[in-house]
């Protein structure tokens, strides 16, 4: 496959404007991911809620009710585009299909920002479906840093990667998680989406300090914070996305706001989906506590 | 192959069988076995996957119930690996499973009803078209009628059941006992399409059903009406095109006519 042909102008003069100089995306305050099960509500009752993160597969579709859908929120509400397929870790060779998809979707949502996570979701050929784990190597950090530069110069634009949650740990592994998401998002020139839920279910996954963790990562390039629910195995967590927000996490939250200050944050609800008055109360809270430990409006970063 | 893909490629093929090389290369964690830590993904994998079908098809889950649909699910997940990013294509060739694969072949209404839920499920979300309105027939001279050409909406297609799979289907959603699966002496002609954004289907005439298809050949009106002469009084022939014609322009079902191909 040749890979050129399908890039913009790779001249230096357009090399200079690669997008790892695109400006930091804006504080959007505190959202809700959209589910369909709330379009009515949505559309009828215009909730305060101050944007919307989709998932980008939902609505790369030829046509129909969800993008119709989709384009009447756009008119009312910010919206950023997150993605579960782009497996930007993956070995396999780069699905210019997909890219094209979501490059087609992003030119009709306009999104403040596209986000996927820094995961793999199968090779040859198959697609797994799930945000699968990577050994932190540096073998891989090279591979993921070629791979974020190749998709940004498609898109046009820097993406934000996310960390997952993960049941498992690599015995190659060379560096922890979080100087791999630092020197990726240095490198490569991408922004980080901190999924608070998904530190504190990695961190009880594999026994070390979720403040460890976030004070790790560079307070300059989070963009996003994440809340969510999981599912507690006794030995283990994982992440469902099906109960409410728990109090370890909201305490963790407190943490995130300290050190990265406002970032867009967002209730992340995707199983189990409950009426939206009940996701409000989440939204609202996390209003709330960003109001309290940050008064003074102080902006990420 | 570098050792990053070496990897990759043996944790995909833990997750797909029962291989457990993999298990050499993670760690334990402070409270669990590696393997019941990995165990995670190989359950996520084939659960999401049915669970992603129940959602496609959520009235052949009705009918099979949750035991035999997921055993069903998962029989599916083994045959058919998922090879598309969307999760909204994974169950596309189900009809053909369900007609291929033992004990389900036994069952020819489990096919037919996995296709006309497919064919509502692609008209739900199939492409847009403009709409053509009984007005817009009104510009049309009437010498100009006979060579008359039809295009369908994106979201039509038609399917042929050999099986009552469409009266269990409308039994289903009505919250009713479904009839015994039958097979039917000629097959039932289905149009499926979406008028605005909701997906609905038909049954068609066999005569409605040859005008349809050759309509979406592209053949002209007065062609078309010639053919309908051999199915049924000659004299009435043109009256039954434009009655049939007449009908799909109500249901929002064209979206262009124009004179000549």
């Amino acid at each position: 496959m040749n890979v050129a042909s399908r890039l913009p102008d790779s001249s230096a003069a357009a090399l200079a404007d690669r997008p790892r100089q695109s400006a930091k995306p804006p504080f959007l305050g505190f959202g809700l991911g959209l589910r369909h099960q709330h379009y009515d509500e949505i559309l009828n009752g215009n909730p305060p809620i101050d944007w919307f993160e989709v998932i980008s597969e939902n609505y790369m579709l030829p046509g129909g009710q969800p993008l119709r859908t989709l384009d009447r929120i756009c008119e009312r509400y910010p919206v950023v585009m997150h993605g579960v397929s782009l497996s930007i870790a993956s070995t396999a060779p780069p699905n210019f299909e997909y890219l094209q998809g979501l490059k087609d979707l992003a030119r009709r949502v306009e999104p403040k920002w596209i986000s996927d996570h820094l995961c793999w979701t199968g090779v040859h050929g198959k697609n797994l479906h799930d945000l699968l784990p990577i050994p932190y190597t540096r073998e891989a950090l090279d591979h993921v840093v070629s791979r974020v530069q190749l998709v940004q110069d498609f898109l046009g634009r820097a993406i934000v990667l996310e960390n997952v949650s993960t049941y498992v740990q690599f015995n190659n592994s060379e560096m922890t998680e979080w100087e791999f998401l630092s020197e990726l998002s240095h490198r490569a020139g991408c922004w980080l989406l901190f999924d608070i839920n998904n530190v504190y279910v990695s961190a009880f996954n594999h026994g070390y300090d979720p403040l460890t963790f976030l004070n790790g990562i560079p307070a300059d390039r989070v963009v996003q914070f994440h809340m969510a629910g999981h599912s507690h195995m006794g030995t283990h967590i994982i992440d469902t996305h099906d109960h409410p927000v728990c109090e370890d996490v909201w305490d963790l939250y407190v943490a995130a706001l300290k050190r990265f200050g406002r970032v867009s944050t967002m209730i992340e609800r995707d199983d189990n989906i409950p009426p939206l008055d009940e996701l409000l109360v989440e939204v609202v809270r996390t209003r709330e506590i960003a109001e309290k430990v940050l008064p003074t409006g102080k902006q990420a970063g | 192959m570098s050792e990053f893909a070496r990897q990759q490629a043996e944790f995909q093929r833990g997750i797909l069988s029962d291989d457990d090389t993999v298990l050499a290369e993670i760690l334990d964690s402070p409270r669990e076995k590696r393997e019941a830590l990995f165990g995670v993904y190989r359950y996520a994998y084939g659960s999401r996957l049915v669970e992603a079908m129940r959602n496609d098809h959520e009235l052949l889950h009705l009918y099979l119930g949750d035991e035999t649909f997921d055993e069903m699910g998962h029989a599916y997940v083994k045959a058919h690996p998922s090879e598309h990013p969307n999760l909204r294509w994974f169950s596309k060739s189900l009809p053909d499973f369900l007609k291929s694969a033992a004990p389900y072949s036994d069952h020819p209404v489990l096919s037919d009803l996995a296709a006309l839920e497919k064919a509502l499920n692609d008209a739900f979300d199939g492409a847009e078209g403009a709409v053509v309105e009984l007005t817009d027939m009104a510009g049309f001279a009437p010498e100009a009628w006979s060579d008359l050409t039809f295009q369908l909406h994106p979201s039509a297609s038609r399917l042929d059941v050999a099986t009552n799979a469409a009266a269990i289907w409308l039994a289903l959603k009505n919250d009713e006992a479904p009839p015994e699966a039958t097979a039917l002496d000629q097959p039932a002609r289905l149009l499926i399409w979406r008028q605005d954004v909701t997906p609905m289907f038909r049954e068609l005439s066999a005569e409605e059903a040859m005008m349809c298809d050759e309509a979406a050949n592209g053949i002209s009106f007065g062609v078309l009406c010639e053919m309908l002469a051999t199915y049924d009084d000659p004299d009435g022939a043109a009256g039954r095109g434009a009655g049939y014609l007449h009908g799909w322009i109500t249901a929002g079902l064209l979206t262009k006519v124009s004179v000549g191909a």
